[in-house]
């Protein structure tokens, strides 16, 4: 254990020197963060929504109050054929429909829960896609505080409305998983490569250190810098973004390491598909390039073309990106999260396989 | 007479149909510099990363320093030092960062700077290694060799790229390491180098040692056989020359 963690300090080392490393890994994901965040491109994200309420009672208009404090929609309301005569017409990207039996109390036994009717546009997915998890929320958050006993949750309720809607909150998370995807593999794949063309590897290989512990360092010391990746990310959407992270850090930064340790591996996989360092760039494009816009990273993942869409949800990348914005935007607990853990799970497998057969240190 | 440091016995590698190495015997006896000579393709490298314990023969047997090569090719790596052929160092670490980053796969603790100061490296101390001149990378690379204070140093062809006065400086330091009680086993395909530094050479070509002795008694066997060759009686030839246009003196570029 000394020799690895003597290695790491001393990869950590040389880590801080490679000024390439540091862009690629530091200064490009915070300029994409930066772009998209002062662009707002969530104003590509505004949504318009088209309002029925059919209830017409205290309940749901306090329920269209606050769907009407929400940044991203622009609502407007109206009758239930116009609305939909709108939405196909493209005026609309969402239209809800209130009905008559809307309440907001606790379901009495055997008596049927009032159903919310959402139409989106199918011509704009993303707008519709934005839409309906944001309604889905504010529809929990509004059922939860009901049901629950309590002024607690109604604070939170205000907080989450209030601030955790936008268009960089969506972002933030997305922006984390396209970094860890890719440093996960150019941060592997290009030393690798390059130090086996090299020689390197070879020289390191002529002294008595075992495989075992030189690629437990190198794992370790790309952990240890994506971790400081995450949350320098973290810092800088919080304090310029003014983003909040709902749920707890641990879990996102689980989430994180889970997600780094599976791209360390498709990195690996990579180093041993490829001869040398010009062939690096377009294999690793293969790999993140799909993932980058069918993943959810800058949009909504429902975004992605219907016919994609089932490739879409099995992507390691949106395994990730789900699990990261659930946390980040709902403060989903890792419990509550199950499913895309164990897609992630899955995929390390996968990977770890694929790095185990394909990765060499000779060439 | 004393055990060998190095014994090879019947050594064989090939790559595919290509016979690297076609049974191959020699000893070295600790404290000598051996010199494996031969062109291109005559499998002093093969044979070399053989002993070095980075590659696996086919068949025979290689005792270095005292561990069987194919048994243990770890204990073999602790207790040698090499330089290889067409390698490098990675990237980021100054000369001194080098030693101690080498000293880690050794899990040994060194005086890094007593090593610099060795071959003749200890105002480099600080710089990144990749900003070194060739003959001074060269250097750093024995010193390099010489974290775990090894019986045997293996240098392949140490000399190659360097100019002349790089390359007189690095044969002192050889001889300084032998002086030390180094064993020391090179390869080079320049006589004239394997001729001042080597007690003894083995001559390869094809995979085969065609001759093994010390080099003035090769030179002697040749003579004796009735070889002559037209004599230009001449006290210097063009590297004299150079030399003292441009002096012995090493240039750090």
């Amino acid at each position: 254990m000394g020799q690895i963690f003597r290695y790491v300090a001393m990869l950590l080392r040389a880590y801080a020197r490679d000024r390439t490393a540091l862009f690629f890994g530091f200064f490009f994901p915070l300029i994409f963060m930066i772009l998209f965040g002062v662009l707002n491109l969530g104003a590509a994200a505004r949504v318009n929504v088209g309002l029925v309420d059919e209830a017409n009672n205290d309940d749901s208009q306090r329920f269209i109050a606050t769907l009407s404090r929400i940044e991203t929609f622009r609502v407007s309301r109206g009758e239930r054929s116009d609305e939909i005569e709108r939405l196909t017409a493209g005026d609309r990207d969402l239209v809800l429909v209130i009905p008559a039996d809307f309440r907001v109390a606790p379901a009495r036994p055997g008596s049927a829960v009032p159903t919310l009717t959402l139409y989106t546009n199918s011509g704009r997915p993303e707008q519709g896609a934005i839409g309906s998890s944001i309604v889905t929320q504010v529809v929990d958050q509004m059922s939860f505080a009901v049901t629950q006993t309590a002024p607690v949750i109604s604070t939170k309720h205000e907080e989450v409305s209030g601030h955790n809607l936008r268009y960089v909150d969506f972002l933030t998370p997305g922006i984390l998983g396209m970094t860890i995807m890719q440093s996960g593999i150019a941060s592997v794949a290009f030393p690798f490569v390059v130090d086996r063309q090299r020689g390197v590897l070879r020289r390191i290989m002529a002294t008595p250190i075992s495989r075992r512990n030189f690629l437990a360092a190198h794992v370790l010391q790309r952990l240890v810098t994506l971790v400081i990746q995450v949350l320098i990310l973290l810092g800088v959407a919080t304090l310029m973004f003014k983003v909040t992270v709902v749920g707890s850090m641990i879990a996102l930064l689980l989430v994180a390491i889970l997600g780094a340790a599976l791209f360390l591996c498709l990195g690996f996989a990579v180093t041993g598909l490829v001869a040398t360092e010009n062939a690096v760039p377009p294999v690793t494009q293969l790999v993140t390039l799909p993932q980058m816009f069918l993943s959810g990273v800058f949009f909504s993942k429902e975004a992605a073309p219907a016919f994609l869409r089932p490739i879409a949800d099995y992507l390691p990348l949106t395994f990730l990106n789900d699990a990261l914005r659930s946390v980040a935007t709902q403060g989903s607990s890792l419990a509550e999260i199950g499913p895309q853990l164990l897609g992630l799970a899955a995929w390390i497998v996968v990977s770890f396989v694929l790095a185990f057969r394909f990765f060499r240190l000779d060439t | 007479m004393t055990t060998p440091i190095i014994d090879v016995r019947d050594l064989r590698k090939s790559y595919g149909a290509i016979e690297a190495v076609r049974g191959i015997s020699f000893a070295v006896e600790k404290g000598e510099i051996f010199g494996l000579l031969g062109p291109n393709g005559a499998g002093k490298t093969t044979t070399v990363e053989i002993l070095e314990g980075l590659r696996r023969a086919d068949s025979g047997t290689a005792v270095v320093a005292g561990v069987d090569v194919r048994a243990d090719p770890v204990g073999v790596k602790d207790r040698i030092g090499v330089q290889l052929q067409s390698s490098a160092f990675p990237e980021h670490f100054t000369a001194k960062e080098m030693i101690e980053l080498f000293a880690i796969f050794y899990r040994r603790t060194v005086d890094a700077l007593a090593l610099l100061r060795a071959v003749g490296l200890e105002d480099k101390a600080g710089q990144m290694a990749e900003k070194l001149s060739g003959g001074q990378r060269q250097r750093l690379s024995i010193a390099v060799a010489m974290v775990n204070d090894p019986q045997v140093l293996f240098l392949d062809e140490p000399t190659t790229g360097l100019d002349p006065q790089a390359r007189r400086n690095l044969w002192d330091l050889v001889r300084e390491i032998k002086a030390r009680g180094t064993t020391v086993l090179l390869t080079t395909h320049y006589m004239d180098e394997a001729e001042v530094l080597c007690d003894r050479v083995a001559i390869m070509d094809a995979g085969r040692i065609l001759e093994l002795d010390a080099p003035r008694a090769l030179i002697g066997q040749l003579l004796g056989r009735g070889f002559t060759k037209p004599v230009v009686q001449q006290q210097a030839d063009l590297e004299d020359v150079f030399l003292e246009l441009t002096g012995h003196a090493l240039r750090e570029d």
